[in-house]
C-alpha cells in the first residue's frame, strides 16, 4: 500500500494502518539501532520506543520527506539519547565506585557479532564494529547507515539533512581514521 | 606499512560487504502494543504529570506571586482612601461643631403633641 495512504489512515488513529507500518518497517528500524548501538536487547527498546514516537506523533509529520526518511531520523535520535544515556549511567557508576558506594560498574560489553555478517568474516566484522564505535559520531552515522544498512550516499545526505558532498566527506575521513585505527589495533597485536 | 597488516586492514574493511539486514525477535508488534498499553495514561495521570512539570511549578509560583502582589497595593491604596475619607468627615464634623442635631427642626421632646 502507499506510504501516504498508510500516514494518513494512521493519522485518523487506524491500528490496522499502524500495524502494517509495524511490520514494513520493523527490520529496517531494528537493523538501523543495531548498526549503532551494537546490542541486541538495546536495539529492540529503540526500535518500540521509535514505534511508540511514530504512533504518538505523526501528526507532526508533515510529508516534505519520505516517511522512511523520517523513520530513520527518528532512530538515529533515539540510538544516540540511549548511549549518551548509557554513556552517563557508566560514568555515574564509576563515581559511585569510588566513594565506595554500593553500586554495580557496568562493564564493557563483549565484542558485538551481527546477525547478518557470514560466518567467515564474523572475527573481522566484530573488529571493524568495534573501530566504528570509536568514530566521532557523524562519521559514524554515515558510515553505518551506507554499511550496514545499505543507503546510497543521496539518502544518507536525506537522512542527515546534510549534501551528497558532505557525505562523501565524512565517509572519507570515516573510512581513513578506520584504516589508521585498525593498523594500530594490528599492530599491537602482534 | 607491513603487507600482511595492509592485508588485514583492508579486509576488516570489506567484512561488512555483502552484510544482511538483522531481524528484530518475532512478536515484535505485539510486545509494541503490550508497550504502548502500558504507556497510556488516564486523564489524571497526564494531568499530575503536567502540572508537575517544573516549568508549570515555576510559572504557577510566579502567578500565585503576582496576585498576591498585587492584592496587597491595592489593599493598601483602598486603606489610604478609607484613613482619607475617614479623616475628611472628622474635619467636617469639627467645623460644624457637632451641631447637625441643632439644625433640625424637629422636635424631639414633644413627639406626642401636635
Amino acid at each position: 500500500m502507499d506510504e501516504r495512504i498508510l500516514v494518513e489512515q494512521l493519522k485518523q488513529g487506524d491500528e490496522s494502518a499502524f500495524k502494517t507500518i509495524v511490520e514494513t518497517w520493523q527490520s529496517m528500524v531494528y537493523n538501523t539501532a543495531l548498526g549503532i548501538v551494537q546490542n541486541a536487547e538495546d536495539a529492540e527498546d529503540i526500535a518500540q520506543e521509535t514505534f511508540v514516537q511514530v504512533y504518538q506523533s505523526v501528526g507532526s509529520f508533515k510529508g516534505e520527506s519520505k516517511f522512511s526518511t523520517w523513520l530513520y531520523r527518528i532512530t538515529i535520535a533515539k540510538a544516540l539519547d540511549h548511549e549518551r544515556r548509557k554513556k552517563r549511567k557508566k560514568r555515574f557508576g564509576f563515581v559511585r565506585s569510588l566513594f565506595g558506594e554500593d553500586s554495580e560498574v557496568v562493564v564493557n560489553p563483549p565484542d558485538f557479532n551481527h546477525p547478518g555478517v557470514v560466518l567467515d568474516k564474523k572475527e573481522k566484522a566484530a573488529t571493524l564494529f568495534k573501530t566504528i564505535a570509536e568514530l566521532p559520531e557523524n562519521q559514524r552515522i554515515a558510515f553505518t547507515l551506507h554499511k550496514v544498512d545499505g543507503l546510497s550516499y543521496q539518502e544518507v545526505a536525506e537522512v542527515m539533512a546534510t549534501t551528497v558532498s558532505s557525505v562523501e566527506s565524512l565517509m572519507h575521513r570515516a573510512k581513513t581514521n578506520l584504516k589508521k585505527k585498525l593498523e594500530d589495533y594490528y599492530k599491537d597485536k602482534e | 606499512m607491513r603487507p600482511d597488516i595492509d592485508k588485514k586492514v583492508q579486509e576488516t574493511l570489506e567484512s561488512l560487504d555483502g552484510i544482511q539486514r538483522a531481524e528484530p525477535q518475532p512478536f515484535f508488534y505485539t510486545r509494541l502494543t503490550g508497550r504502548l498499553q502500558r504507556n497510556e495514561k488516564t486523564i489524571w495521570e497526564t494531568m499530575g504529570s503536567f502540572i508537575s512539570r517544573p516549568v508549570v511549578v515555576i510559572a504557577s509560583l510566579f502567578v500565585i506571586l503576582l496576585v498576591n502582589a498585587f492584592i496587597v497595593l491595592r489593599q493598601d491604596t483602598t486603606t489610604n482612601n478609607a484613613a482619607l475619607v475617614a479623616d475628611q468627615t472628622e474635619q467636617l464634623l469639627t467645623d460644624n461643631e457637632y451641631v447637625l442635631a441643632t439644625n433640625s427642626s424637629f422636635d424631639y421632646e414633644n413627639i406626642d403633641r401636635p
